[in-house]
């Protein structure tokens, strides 16, 4: 399954690899908050610098997108009831639902929104180890008081590790299914169900394994957290990003 | 030699009322080579989960180096390192190097010590130029061979293999069969459970066979091995043919 690649850490040694996990985070949380003020000009600005930061960890730009089908279902929900729930200068009227101009660009617009988001969390992911991003999120919930930073930082370990064992169980009963002519049945509902159960099924047992093998290796919340350092030259790449999002933010 | 693993009178009755372990009463003793064979469903994998406290027992109890695994199963843990039959679902790291960490890591070893830990684990299992690779993208021998290292870190006195062979290929076999004897020699006591006999019985000093989750069997392999097929194991080709057990490795 090693072509599923959107949600797995790549081992690499780009600048954003090196980059200290507690900016990652920070940015990233920053990048996607400002991403609900863009407009297109906006988005087309701040995704230059991120298909850049892309390509300079030798990370193809085609596997995300070819993986966006995954949440291309998302996306067309998102839009439809974008386009159908917009007032606006009517251009088609179907069964008393009226598409509008202002319609298709919201619905486009809040989709290319997702994208953003979307390509920013999986250069986090591709470039952060989960044990990095655990680290990370400890780091920020510790002085927060009543808050459960270890156990969440956990929670959060194990959810990074186990979404590409479930991409991994989709792709894998998805194969099977369409060895079996699944194409032919053309109800998507059908489908859905077939696939569905067997696909809960494997994951559950997956994950039980992996619980035991981790067990088996001791595993508990309490664990030796990797080394969390920021030298100079982290310093100055969050600086020159945080600009840059504050660029967007002006404009 | 002092037995390192003590097991008296072990029974384990699943949920829904299975027995799946009934009476075992067991002694290995330290630095010896133990295979456990018989048929799917004899109770091998269900006696090994109980060495390290992933499984407890219902009746009797389990002892290793003095420790009962009921009472401190985290101590047994890091005395019995388990090898699982399926290495993809051992696998939790997202570099060879962050998988073999993981347990040391796990036992709250300095930066310093994990490091170099982890630095000898691959040393010793020869994955050392995969260190930075995804383990998705090694071959079967050499995540079987991770899986190794992986408790080669956490320096146990016992590991337990269970079918180490299974869907590896002839390189592979050689590769798992060479790595767990290098790791008795070291003077680790090995317990190897599986059903195919003729890969590793060549080199075991002891062979205890299992059914219905008992005890039928227990002695030197050559004493043994004609009740193979009686509990449901296959003969190794070379004892079909009157020879002794045959090493793979040569």
């Amino acid at each position: 399954m090693a072509e599923l690649t959107a949600f797995t850490y790549q081992p690499g040694v780009s600048i954003l690899h090196h980059l200290d996990v507690r900016m990652k985070l920070a940015l990233v949380a920053a990048a996607s908050l400002i991403s609900l003020r863009l407009d297109f000009a906006g988005i087309g600005l701040m995704a230059l610098p991120l298909l850049a930061a892309a390509a300079g960890c030798r990370r193809s730009v085609r596997v995300p997108a070819g993986e966006l089908r995954w949440i291309g279902l998302l996306l067309a929900f998102v839009f439809t009831a974008r386009m159908l729930s917009t007032a606006g200068t009517p251009i088609i009227s179907v069964l008393a639902l009226d598409i509008t101009r202002e319609g298709l660009r919201e619905g486009s617009l809040v989709c290319l929104r997702l994208v953003l988001v979307f390509l920013v969390g999986t250069l986090l992911m591709a470039t952060t180890r989960p044990t990095e991003i655990k680290a990370g999120v400890q780091w920020f919930l510790k002085p927060l008081p009543f808050v459960p930073a270890e156990r969440i930082g956990t929670m959060l370990g194990l959810l990074v590790r186990f979404i590409p064992v479930i991409f991994e169980e989709v792709a894998r009963v998805s194969d099977a299914q369409r060895a079996r002519a699944v194409e032919n049945c053309r109800n998507p509902l059908r489908r859905a169900a077939k696939l569905g159960i067997p696909i809960m099924s494997r994951v559950f047992e997956r994950s039980d394994h992996l619980a035991l093998a981790m067990a088996a290796r001791c595993y508990s919340e309490h664990r030796t957290q990797p080394a969390l350092r920021a030298v100079l030259k982290d310093w100055v790449l969050f600086c020159l990003c945080c600009g840059w999002l504050a660029v967007m933010l002006a404009v | 030699m002092d037995a390192i693993i003590e097991i008296d009178d072990l029974t384990h009755r699943f949920a829904d009322g299975t027995v799946g372990l009934d009476g075992v009463t067991l002694e290995i003793e330290a630095g010896a080579f133990v295979v456990i064979a018989g048929a799917n469903g004899s109770g091998k994998t269900t006696l090994l989960r109980h060495l390290n406290g992933l499984l407890m027992p219902t009746s009797g109890s389990v002892r290793v180096a003095g420790v009962c695994v009921q009472e401190n199963p985290m101590q047994s843990r890091v005395l019995v390192g388990m090898v699982f039959q399926d290495a993809d679902s051992q696998i939790v790291g997202e570099t060879v190097r962050d998988d073999v960490a993981f347990g040391p890591e796990n036992i709250r070893l300095d930066r310093v010590e994990i490091d170099r830990r982890v630095g000898e684990a691959l040393s010793a299992t020869g994955l050392m130029h995969l260190a930075d690779k995804r383990p998705h993208f090694l071959s079967g021998g050499e995540k079987r061979r991770l899986a190794i290292a992986g408790i080669l870190a956490m320096r146990p006195r016992v590991i337990v293999f269970d079918e180490p062979f299974a869907n590896l290929d002839y390189p592979g076999v050689r590769q798992v069969l060479d790595q767990i004897l290098r790791q008795h020699r070291a003077g680790c006591t090995i317990i190897v459970t599986t059903h195919d006999l003729e890969k590793v019985l060549a080199h075991a000093d002891r062979l205890i066979f299992m059914r219905e989750g008992r005890i039928e069997g227990d002695g030197p392999p050559p004493a043994l091995i004609a009740r193979a097929e009686a509990n449901g194991v296959r003969h190794p080709r070379a004892v079909h043919f009157g020879l002794e057990a045959l090493s793979w490795l040569n």
